[in-house]
Formats: structure tokens, sequence, C-alpha cells
């Protein structure tokens, strides 16, 4: 298992991407349990709902935060945030289809879902946003 | 209701000419700017040779359309047909914005603000008539100043300046040079801004596509119907008739019919009604226009901003954080401004139907149509549509909220639901609808014609859909399977019945949609092409056909034209007396004085026969609140051609005048009227005498 665990490292210093992340990676952290746990597959796909919800508010706000700071690498970010957002779609999209083999793909899809975006873009715009001078070429 | 169904056939023809995205009646504020920056463009070429003098101001206008006609002529020509197309299109923007309902409730603003853009274009029209110094700037001249001389802000008659040449000075026309060039652009300029500044992104340029229709039909009649002048002005002739530009000059016939008063009254009683419009009745007109306004969750509210951004009406701001959570800023709505769109909540991104574990409150939702209230009817609607014949396409319809023509598409296979605003629906449910199967095909109908009731609305939706603005649709989801009434050509010019059934017949095929609406909106383009032209000509036409006609009628034929114009201070009513030496010592010292003389004069009384008859007989009071002023007289007569036998009497020392020999000043002059001729009858206080030219 991959799943992403919160560190204080992961911090950007502002409270409000701060608090999503961490709740972003707690319901993801939820969802996995509950595949694990074998719970019912409406409850999972209510579950995925609120993650897309979430996940959707969550970048919004981010994208917002960094057009405003005139993030250099915004185009890329943007990119991959809407390639998630797919992402997500399409695992929903294969689990409500067929939920017996969708809950593995699930798993497996959700582990790495987020994490990598998580380590690579945020962890870059988290540079830039703590430590601005050192990147600002 | 007339003017609406006269504007809906209009807009509908327009729309099978130009398709829903060029039809020139969505952008009739638009194509007003354009035609002012023609305006500015032209006026700066015909400024440079302008000369502001009366001798120089005609000749050079002259120089301009004739010797230059090949590029003073043109800028001349487009200067008025451009000035004429935009009274053309601000009466088209307000009577349109007024028979769509537009006026009212929160967007009363607008109309306040933009009504007012005529009442400075008119007098901006007028100003320059005045400029070119032929014939009918005379005219213009002298029935303007008749008109501002009612008005109790000046003494004397502004009119009388334009009586004899020998009384008009280059300085008048400084004056009205800075009046056309400086002081009525720069008000123009403010009032638009306070037309638009706020709404959010206004529409400030038309396509371009039209633009260049438009300015191609105007350089093509600049040069088969030039602008010309009608002969210099004379102020020792009136014209019997002159071509009259009926969109500045309208009202101008009617002071002489009228009279100023009855015009005035006229133009403020017009201004009154258009000012109340937003108010007035019917009642039934103002309960749309009462919905509840959008409402923020600042549980379901991060601050993301995506709302006030897509706002078209600048009604949701953001602010600092109210609730104490750990999020910066949360959206706020001005009621004042909203206008219950919802294009808002369609671009929340909270406003997802897959939330299931949750209640589905979006960050910002319409109270009356929430979410939650579209995704059940979705999903009664979805249950409805399995019933529907095997093998049928199944559509879900979404419309403007309320629309009769929308609901009667409701049959077995077809359900219709009503939004406030195509870009009120979220992309999420786009997906939701499609990837759920709840239906094979999605119908966004939209405004009829192009046109969007809430401005924004389709263009959100387009960009949503072409994922080039947030919130955007998933990549994935088979555009196939969705048709915008707006972007289609075979749904514009159709009813939507026809465009529901053509659109049904494409999920047949199931031909992506992209390249059947590209190659059918290149053949529609080619088809249409010839139609446009002919659009854009006729408009052009009329703008430029009531420029010089009807021609109206100053004088009856045969006639001349007899000005009274005198301005004469009456003499003392009571004369000076010398202070007594025991006055003077009562008086204080700094108010000592020789004599006393009271200020006030006598009232003058003049009297007007042509051949025995009686034409004018009044008496005038001195002006000026010690009644020390001059009395001035200033009436118009039309004479017969021909030898008239006119006498004037004047009287200013308080006397009656029973007959001639009680006048102060008294004369008989036997003329012979020409006809056109205008004669000038005033008096000379230098020489004690009437004089007749």
């Amino acid at each position: 298992m991959n799943l992403v665990q919160w560190k204080s490292s992961f911090s950007l210093g502002i409270p409000s991407v701060d608090l999503e992340h961490r709740e972003m990676i707690g319901l993801i952290k939820e969802a996995y349990q509950r595949l694990e746990g074998r719970e019912e597959p409406a409850a999972i796909e209510a579950m995925l709902g609120e993650i897309h919800a979430g996940i959707a508010a969550h970048f919004a706000l981010e994208e917002r935060l960094m057009r405003e700071s005139g993030y250099g690498e915004y185009s890329a970010h943007k990119d991959d945030h809407e390639r998630l957002l797919d992402q997500i779609m399409g695992l929903m999209d294969d689990y409500a289809n067929d939920p017996q083999a969708g809950r593995e793909q699930l798993q497996l899809g959700l582990s790495d879902w987020f994490s990598v975006h998580f380590a690579s873009f945020d962890a870059r715009l988290h540079g830039v946003l703590i430590h601005p001078a050192a990147t600002a070429d | 209701m007339q003017a609406k169904a006269v504007f809906s056939w209009l807009d509908a023809a327009l729309a099978r000419c130009f398709g829903p995205q060029l039809n020139p009646m969505n952008y009739l504020g638009a194509m007003t700017i354009f035609f002012f920056w023609i305006v500015l463009v032209s006026g700066i070429w015909l400024f440079i040779f302008f000369h502001t003098s009366v001798q120089g101001a005609y000749e050079s206008v002259e120089y301009l359309t004739h010797q230059q006609w090949y590029i003073g002529g043109v800028m001349r020509s487009l200067h008025r047909y451009a000035s004429d197309a935009a009274v053309v299109t601000v009466l088209l923007h307000i009577v349109r914005e007024w028979s769509l309902g537009h006026h009212r409730g929160k967007r009363w603003f607008s109309w306040i603000t933009g009504t007012p853009v005529l009442w400075i274009v008119i007098p901006l029209g007028i100003t320059g008539y005045w400029l070119v110094w032929d014939k009918l700037a005379l005219y213009v001249a002298i029935t303007s100043s008749e008109l501002i001389d009612w008005l109790p802000i000046f003494t004397g008659s502004m009119a009388r300046n334009f009586l004899t040449a020998a009384e008009l000075s280059d300085r008048f026309f400084t004056l009205m040079a800075f009046l056309h060039l400086i002081g009525l652009p720069l008000v123009l300029v403010f009032a638009i801004w306070l037309h638009v500044f706020r709404i959010s992104r206004p529409r400030i340029n038309p396509p371009r596509a039209v633009m260049a229709g438009t300015l191609i039909a105007m350089l093509a009649l600049s040069l088969i119907r030039p602008a010309l002048s009608q002969g210099q002005a004379d102020p020792a002739t009136v014209p019997q008739e002159l071509g009259l530009d009926w969109y500045y000059l309208l009202f101008y016939p009617l002071v002489q019919a009228w009279g100023p008063a009855g015009v005035w009254a006229l133009l403020i009683g017009l201004s009154l009604l258009l000012f109340l419009a937003p108010w007035l009745p019917p009642k039934s007109a103002r309960k749309k226009v009462d919905r509840p306004v959008v409402v923020v969750d600042l549980d379901n509210c991060n601050g993301c901003q995506r709302c006030a951004e897509d706002c078209p009406y600048s009604a949701v701001m953001m602010q600092p954080r109210t609730d104490g959570s750990r999020y910066e800023q949360e959206a706020i709505v001005d009621a004042d401004l909203c206008v219950s769109c919802g294009i808002c909540v369609g671009s929340c991104p909270t406003a997802t139907p897959f939330r299931q574990a949750s209640a589905l409150v979006p960050g910002i939702d319409l109270p009356d149509l929430s979410a939650l209230m579209l995704r059940e009817q979705i999903e009664q609607q979805s249950a409805r549509l399995q019933a529907s014949p095997q093998g049928s396409q199944r559509v879900i319809v979404f419309g403007c909220d309320g629309s009769a023509e929308l609901k009667q598409l409701d049959d077995p296979q077809t359900a219709v639901i009503g939004l406030r605003c195509m870009a009120h629906l979220p992309p999420s449910f786009i997906d939701f609808i499609i990837s759920r199967n709840h239906a094979d095909g999605i119908f966004l109908a939209g405004c009829s014609n192009g046109g969007c009731e809430y401005r924004l609305g389709t263009d959100w939706t387009s960009q949503r859909v072409a994922r080039e603005r947030d919130p955007r649709l998933r990549e994935r989801t088979d555009r196939a399977k969705l048709a915008m009434g707006w972007e289609q050509p075979w749904s514009s010019h159709t009813s939507p019945a026809r465009g529901l059934a053509a659109f049904r017949q494409q999920l047949i095929i199931s031909s992506p949609v992209s390249v059947r609406t590209e190659a059918l909106q290149k053949k529609f383009w080619l088809q249409r092409l010839p139609l446009r032209a002919i659009a854009y000509g006729l408009f052009m036409v009329v703008a430029a056909l009531f420029s010089a006609w009807p021609a109206f009628s100053l004088l009856e034929p045969e006639q001349a034209m007899v000005s009274l114009s005198i301005s004469h201070t009456g003499q003392r009513i009571e004369e000076c007396r010398k202070f007594t030496q025991e006055e003077l010592n009562e008086l204080p010292p700094n108010m000592r004085r020789p004599s006393d003389c009271p200020r006030e004069k006598q009232p003058i009384r003049v009297e007007l026969s042509a051949n025995g008859e009686v034409l004018y007989a009044q008496t005038i009071q001195p002006a000026g609140i010690w009644s020390d002023g001059s009395a001035t007289i200033y009436a118009r007569f039309q004479l017969p051609a021909g030898e008239q036998n006119l006498t004037i009497g004047m009287n200013d020392s308080g006397g009656g005048a029973d007959s001639a020999g009680d006048f102060d000043y008294y004369s008989e002059q036997r003329v012979q009227l020409q006809p056109e001729q205008h004669l000038v009858i005033s008096f000379d206080a230098a020489s004690s005498a009437f004089t007749f030219n």
C-alpha cells in the first residue's frame, strides 16, 4: 500500500490549503479502509462522491492561490488537477459499473491517485510558497 | 406585447441570416460603441481640415467633400452614417431590453444609466450639423436657440444671433467646436462607463465578422451616396425645403408647430417615462424579477472564488472569513445585484450530483431551484424515461425555467427540466446523466436566437464544455451526446422541436458532434452570405435613408419669412432727482451721492402690421430682477411673396398706443418680398430708427 501519510513538512503555510490536504488524505484513507472492510457498494460510491466534491473544491482553491501568487508552473499543475479529476471520475465509473471487479482496481487506483500528485506538484508548490526567493529563477 | 412580437420576429429573422453566434441583435450595445469608434476616427480626420470660423467652416467642409472626396468625403460620410447607425442601435437596444423586461428589478441601474445616452448622443449630432454651416446648420442654429431661449436660464434671446450675417461671430464656432469635440464626447464616455461598470465583463466589441460587415456596408454607402451639405448658410434667405436628419432632428419641426414649450413638455414627458419604466405596471412583470437570491453555505464554501468570477452582474464578492474557520475568504452575495440566474451554482465545485454521503448542499445555491432539486428531477425523469420504447433515444432537454414552448417537447422519450440559465447547470450534472445512463443525450436548449437572458450563460457553458473554463466538463464525456442550441446552426433557425429531432437523428448516427457541427456551420456560413450582405445593406439603407429624407418644408411655396428682432431698454419710470442737503446729511457717509436715480425701466410695446393686418402686438417687460434691463422681442412670421406694406411702432415711455401717432418710434415700409426671402426688422438705438434688412 502506498497511501500518503500527512507530515508536518507538507505544510504550505496556508492554513486553508493545509487543512484541505489533511482532510483529503483522511478521506482517501477512509475510503481505502472501507474498501478493505468490504462495505456496501452504495456506501463506497457515496464516499467516492464526497472525495470527488472535496478534491474539486480543494483544487479550485489551490488554483486561485497559485494564480494570485503568480506561480510559474500554474499551467502544468492545473493540467494535473484536471487529469486527477477525470481519473477519479473514471475510477468511480468503473466501480459503479462493476463493484466486484472494480474494488481491487479502485484500491490500486486510489493509493496512487493523489499521492503521486501530492509528492510531485504540491511539493514543488510548497517549495515556492515556503521559500519564494530560492526558486525565484 | 406588440413590441415583443416585433422583436421576436426581427430577432429570429436575423438569427436565420447570421446564425445564433453572430446575431447582431445580441450585440446592439457593442455595435453602438463600434459606431462611436468610427465616428471618432472619421471625426479626427475632419477636424484636421476643419476651420472654426463663419467663413471657413462651410468652405473647409466643401473642400473635404469634393476636392478630397476619396478620403475626406468618405470620412465625412462615415461620420454621418455611423452617427445615424448609432442612434438606430441605441433605439433598438432600448426597445429590445424593454420588450424583454430587462429594465426591471435588479437591472434598473443599467436602464437608468443607459437611456440617457440617447440624450447625449442627440445634442452631439445636433452640434455636428451646426458646425457644417450650411442652410440646415442655420435652421438647426435658429431652432435650437428658440428651444434654449424658452428655458428660464438666459435673459435676452440667443436666436437673434443667427438672423443676420453681421451678428454672427467666429467665437460661436469655437464654442460649438468645444461642445462637439470635447464637452459632449467626454460626457458620453462617462455615461457609457457608468452604464457598464457595475456588470462584469461588459461586451464592448461586437464579433469581428459583424464589425467587418457593417464597415464594408458603410463604406459602400459612403461612396454610392456621399453625405453632402445643403448650400452655404445665408441668413438673408429661408429655404422652402430642407433635408432633415430625422434621427437627430425629429423634434425640430415640432418647435415650429407646437412652440418650444410643447416640445419641452414632450421631451420631459418622454424622459420621465423612460426613467420610471422599471417601476411602472404591470405587476405581473415584476414577479419574475423578485425571485429569491442565491445563498452562500459557509460549511461548503472554501473561498475558491469561482462564483465571483462567473457572476455576470458582479453580485458575488469575496470577503474575509466570518465563521472562524481556517479558510481565508468566503463568498458574499449582494442581494441588490443578484438576478437569481444561478450561474454561480454552475461554477461551484461542490455542486456535484455525485455527492451522496452528505446532503447535496453547494457552497452557493438557489433556494427555490437548488442543486438537490435538480438532481431529484433528473432521477425522477430518468425513471420515467426508462419506460420509453425499446431502441428510442432518451433525451433530457434543459430549457428556460417556465418556457411553454419547451414544455411541449415532453413525451415518453423526452424529459424537459427547467433551469434559470444554461450555465446554472454544473458540468458534473452532464457527466452524471451520461455516465449513470440517466439518458442517451442531453439537449441544452439555451435562449432563443442565440441571445442569453443573463448575458454570459451561454458563453460560460460553451467554454465549460470545451474545457476552457472551470469547472470543466470531464474529458471522457461523449460530446456527441450533448447538443447546445446556441452553437448548432440547425437548431437556431428552426423550432426547438426540429432542433431536438435533428439531435436525436445525430444520436442514432452517433457521428462526432464537432465534425458534424463544423461541416454544418461551414455550409450554413456560405449559404447565408448573400442574406447577410442584404441584411447589412438594408441596415445601412435604413440608417442613411432618414438622414435626409423626407424633406421638411420650412415655408409654404411663394412665401417669405419676416423676423422681428428687437432688444431695447425702456425709459426710466422715474427721472433722476437731486438730493437736498438735508437728505444728504441723513445718509451714511459712504452712501452719499449727488442724485437718486430709480433703476426701473418702462416696458416696451411693439406692434407690427402687414398690409393693415396686425402680425404682432405685445408689451414686453424689462429683464432683470430690478426690471432695469432690456426688453427682448423675437418673433417670426410667414408672409406671401410680393408687395407688403409693413408698419411697425414701438412705445418705450409707458404710454398707450391707440394710434400711430402715440408711438414713440414708428416706421412704415413698402417692401417687395421675394419667395424664400428672410427680412429682419430691428431697432437701432443709436439712430432711434427701425431697420429692414
